[in-house]
């Protein structure tokens, strides 16, 4: 066999490496190491000259073998390995040696740097050296997405994907997509209504060929890997055949169940028969069965019999929806942080202290009280009302450590509404800091303060109770220095936002990692905002984290153009260094299969078998295996043996 | 207490009717008292079949044969094999399940109460008797040994005379079954883990020395490994003489065999050999101690296996052998799993 012949190019990075290790003396001594017949070092080896060095020498030298001493792989391995491929040979025939995270960035010491930079690129070669030539694994797309959630972010991802022409299954849990935003009264910071604005985005969705909208489901298993996901979904019963409905409202006069409105917060009911609001997506009514009288038409069935059409259809059965799709985007969205968390202010049993959605309903034209101002307990208008900021937020021993980046602005919108509604009224404000980052966002707040005569306390609220009918406050003007007492007909808490409830179950389903908080984390805080680690599955929207409209729309956009990236392509190409079993040596003891994070590997007539789709070539299995029967291609047993032994200068 | 007629009808039975193809057990020797591993392939041969407390061996390695003998074969006799099983043994059974090495339809699981004692150790024994000639050990109802010399019998607490290992044990009668025999008998030993105290007591440097003189007598004959029923790989990572090589093994393969341990016998190689096949039997060994036993330098391998168990229950709760429908020890990972020794 002839003898590999292989070639070393360092790089200098500027001084990142050159600093502190002596890239001459690396080039030369791997001049003299075994199978080099090629070494030298260039400024910079990824710039287009660096590139062409590579070319050039591969032709000249006729190398069958590429290292190339630079920074992480994560940044330039495909750039080497497509100069490799331009001059004709296998890309996987070059490999990467980290002389910068890994050595110079570490190493003060010029001779000591050095040395190890010699090492590692030793161990490198040592292993491309039985690199197996490899091409990329080649999978056709199913050209379909999947987008969970049905708020804002999910509607606009799904809007966006559903117009460059793909298809898209929209999956929300609730019986209406609308989200939190349609909850919502008037948006900061220009004042406009949100259901004016959010419904004609609604009405696209229904009205849309190319989107499915799946209400009142959740997914429950996701298999497969980028391009060919399967998901099945559970469609649970609404019991009303949306066809037939005609929205007439008979059903809702006779219904004798009335449960608290999960839509208007608690702060009216509903009956079991209901449709969530007038401008609800698909336009139904659904009947709720934990509230129904056992569903037994002998029991009750008062609905059906003056349902004209015969909508009403009490045998449905939850049903399993399964759909194949090529990409993912998660927009399950925020929940707010629960009021009983917070002992200081009342555990959420006190009447007049409402949260910041259920202060939105009370503002809304179309909430339970036609946006009069009134407050829940005697009904009457509140004339001294408080705003408590950062109510559960920013609050690391107790509550959650992050901002809920909102409240300062949502805050200020409601002290302006309600001044518009209770001219006499006065309201207050208790805050750590305004931040009021945003296009007009501080222009609204100062607008609030100078303009509606908001008072704006700095200080915390130490403790909120029942005084007879008033709503006690005690809390702290930093500024001033002085203990506030208010004596308020209504408080509302500015609730931190919490990761929506069910979003640690659809990670696990969907093997996506959350972060410290619970919300999903992205693939890179910086550059990949909007992927996640895994594979063809994107973030969107408030699941991230705290985010207000217009960030949750343009994160929405940004998902989905990395969608239809995946989606416009024939085939998607995988990394080709998987696993790969040896037969003789399995025993088919199935403990790669339980360690496996990808779900790649099964057993099959009592011997491991790869998918090599699905394997992301983390050697997890290969770890746990007692036989050495499973190894990673170009990582092999072998290759890290002879790794060791160039690292300690055999 | 197990009535020796009742364990030869059951075989009887089974293997009269052709149930099993032939039956593990274990038979009188012909020198000495120790019984022997027996093949019992016709129902007349059952009579020679014997049930003390000499029966130490773990049946369970036959296992092992049996399915490489059947993986040469073109058409196997798919029957099941009958096996005599201690409570042990029987957690080897589980852990050969669990790890899919077996079926539950190759065998036929005959499981004997080991009652309130366990098994003798030979070297306790000759110890106690001093040279006289032993005949024939049995059981007692209670915690001793009846044991018959050239000069009678003799009643010997079983303190005195049986494996450590057996006092220790928590399962003297078998977790898996098909028939079982001697009724179900809990022990509950004061400290499980007791033999392993003097050890732990010593400090780092007495430790050393005490491996290092230890591990300097291997001769790495590989008996440990050869019986133990749980290496059953046609390859030893830590061993490079034998090398599984098939006819389709390709030569880039063969070339690419490493070397972690040298052929000849050092301290040092040694040691990564014992420290390995102690790692590789981490939530795997269930303490039949059937290597110490077999180990003709006298090296107290037990004592690695038992320390890793000890770890493995502290560390994750992790039992052997009691249940084939979890993850391996080595497998398996959970939120809790304690993580403080990454620093």
């Amino acid at each position: 066999m002839k003898k590999k012949r292989i070639g070393v190019f360092i790089c200098h990075c500027g001084t990142n490496i050159a600093g502190t290790v002596d890239v001459k003396k690396v080039a030369e001594a791997l001049s003299k190491h075994d199978g080099v017949v090629h070494s030298e070092d260039y400024v910079y080896m990824c710039s287009d000259p660096g590139q062409k060095r590579i070319v050039e020498a591969i032709k000249e030298n006729d190398l069958d073998k590429v290292v190339v001493s630079c920074c992480s792989p994560n940044l330039h391995e495909s750039t080497f390995r497509n100069a490799v491929k331009e001059a004709d040979k296998n890309a996987f025939q070059c490999e990467i040696a980290n002389i910068r995270e890994q050595c110079s960035w570490v190493h003060p010491n010029m001779e000591e740097g050095t040395d190890k930079a010699i090492k590692i690129t030793k161990t490198v070669v040592e292993k491309v050296k039985h690199n197996e030539e490899l091409e990329p694994i080649s999978v056709p797309v199913t050209r379909r997405a999947l987008v969970i959630g049905g708020g804002i972010s999910g509607i606009q991802a799904a809007l966006d994907i559903a117009n460059s022409g793909h298809e898209v299954i929209l999956v929300e849990k609730s019986p209406s997509i609308g989200g939190h935003m349609i909850q919502l009264s008037e948006t900061f910071p220009t004042l406009d209504c949100s259901q004016c604005i959010l419904t004609p985005k609604m009405v696209e969705v229904s009205k849309h060929e190319k989107i499915k909208l799946l209400t009142y489901s959740e997914v429950q298993e996701v298999s497969g890997y980028v391009g060919n996901f399967k998901a099945k979904i559970l469609k649970k019963p609404t019991y009303v055949d949306p066809d037939l409905c005609t929205l007439c409202d008979e059903c809702t006069k006779v219904c004798p169940v009335v449960v608290e409105s999960e839509f208007e917060l608690g702060l009216t009911g509903r009956r079991a028969i209901y449709i969530p609001f007038p401008q609800a997506i698909p336009a139904t009514y659904i009947l709720d069965d934990t509230g129904c009288p056992g569903l037994l038409p002998i029991a009750c069935g008062k609905c059906a019999d003056v349902c004209d059409p015969g909508a009403i259809d009490f045998d449905q059965k939850p049903e399993i929806v399964e759909e194949e799709i090529g990409v993912i985007v998660v927009a399950t969205g925020y929940d707010l942080y629960d009021k009983t968390n917070m002992g200081e202010y009342g555990y959420g049993k006190i009447p007049d202290v409402m949260d910041g959605l259920q202060f939105e309903r009370l503002c809304s034209a179309s909430g339970p009280t036609n946006g009069k101002i009134i407050r829940p307990s005697d009904l009457k208008e509140p004339k001294e009302l408080v705003f408590i900021q950062c109510a559960g937020s920013r609050d690391p021993e107790l509550h959650c450590a992050y901002c809920s980046k909102i409240c300062c602005m949502y805050t200020s919108k409601h002290a302006m509404l309600y001044k518009h509604h209770v001219h006499d009224g006065q309201a207050y404000v208790f805050y750590i800091d305004i931040r009021s980052g945003g296009k007009g966002y501080e222009e609204f707040v100062q607008r609030t303060v100078e303009n509606d005569g908001v008072l704006y306390l700095r200080g915390k609220v130490s403790k909120v109770f029942q005084d007879g009918d008033k709503v006690k406050v005690w809390g702290v003007d930093t500024l001033a220095g002085k203990d506030i007492e208010i004596d308020a007909d209504l408080v509302v808490l500015a609730m931190a936002m919490r990761p929506s409830e069910g979003t640690e179950k659809l990670a696990k389903i969907l093997k996506m990692s959350l972060d410290k908080d619970g919300f999903f984390s992205e693939a890179h805080p910086k550059l990949k905002p909007v992927e996640s680690v895994s594979a063809g599955m994107f973030i969107a929207g408030a699941a991230q984290a705290p985010k207000d409209i217009p960030e949750a729309v343009a994160q929405a956009s940004g998902a989905a153009a990395k969608a239809i990236g995946i989606l416009s392509q024939e085939r998607l190409y995988h990394s080709p260094m998987v696993a790969k079993v040896n037969k003789h040596l399995c025993t088919g003891c199935r403990m790669c299969v339980d360690v496996c994070a990808y779900d790649a590997i099964s057993i099959k007539d009592g011997i491991a078998e790869v998918n090599e789709v699905l394997c992301e070539g983390c050697g997890t299995c290969s770890a746990t295996c007692l036989r050495a029967a499973i190894s990673v291609k170009n990582s092999t047993p072998y290759q890290v043996h002879e790794m060791i032994n160039a690292s300690l200068g055999g | 207490m197990v009535a020796l007629e009742d364990l030869k009808q059951e075989a009887k039975n089974v293997l009269e009717g052709g149930t099993v193809k032939y039956i593990i057990g274990y038979k009188k020797p012909a020198v000495g008292f120790m019984a022997v591993p027996a093949f019992f392939h016709k129902p007349e041969d059952l009579d020679a079949l014997v049930w003390d407390p000499t029966c130490v061996h773990n049946l369970v390695l036959f296992l092992k044969d049996e399915k490489k003998k059947k993986l040469g074969q073109k058409e196997p006799d798919e029957r099941p094999v009958g096996i005599v099983v201690k409570g042990c043994d029987s957690r080897a059974v589980n852990v050969l399940l669990q790890e899919n090495y077996i079926d539950r339809e190759n065998v036929y699981i005959l499981g004997v109460s080991c009652g309130k004692t366990g098994m003798v150790d030979l070297k306790k024994v000759r110890k106690y008797f001093k040279g006289k000639i032993i005949s024939q050990i049995d059981f007692n109802e209670n915690e001793s040994f009846t044991v018959t010399t050239t000069e009678g019998k003799v009643e010997v607490p079983a303190a005195d005379i049986f494996a450590v290992r057996c006092t220790e044990c928590i399962t003297a009668s078998p977790v898996i079954h098909d028939v079982l025999l001697g009724g179900d008998s809990v022990r509950t030993p004061e400290n499980p883990f007791g033999s392993l105290e003097e050890m732990e007591s010593k400090s780092q440097g007495q430790k050393w020395d005490f491996w290092q003189e230890q591990l300097t007598k291997c001769i790495r004959c590989y008996a440990c490994r050869s019986i133990c029923p749980m290496c059953y790989c046609d390859e030893c990572v830590v061993d490079t003489i034998n090398f599984a090589v098939y006819p389709d093994t390709p030569a880039e393969e063969k070339a690419q065999k490493i070397k972690w341990v040298e052929k000849s016998p050092t301290t040092s190689e040694n040691f990564i050999y014992h420290m390995v096949r102690a790692i590789h039997l981490a939530g795997r060994c269930v303490d039949c101690a059937e290597c110490e036993r077999a180990c003709p330098m006298d090296i107290p391998l037990r004592f690695l296996n038992k320390k890793l168990e000890k770890e493995s229950k502290k560390l994750f709760d992790y039992d052997v052998g009691y249940d084939t429908e979890i993850p391996s020890l080595i497998s398996s990972f959970r939120d809790e799993d304690p993580e403080d020794f990454i620093r």
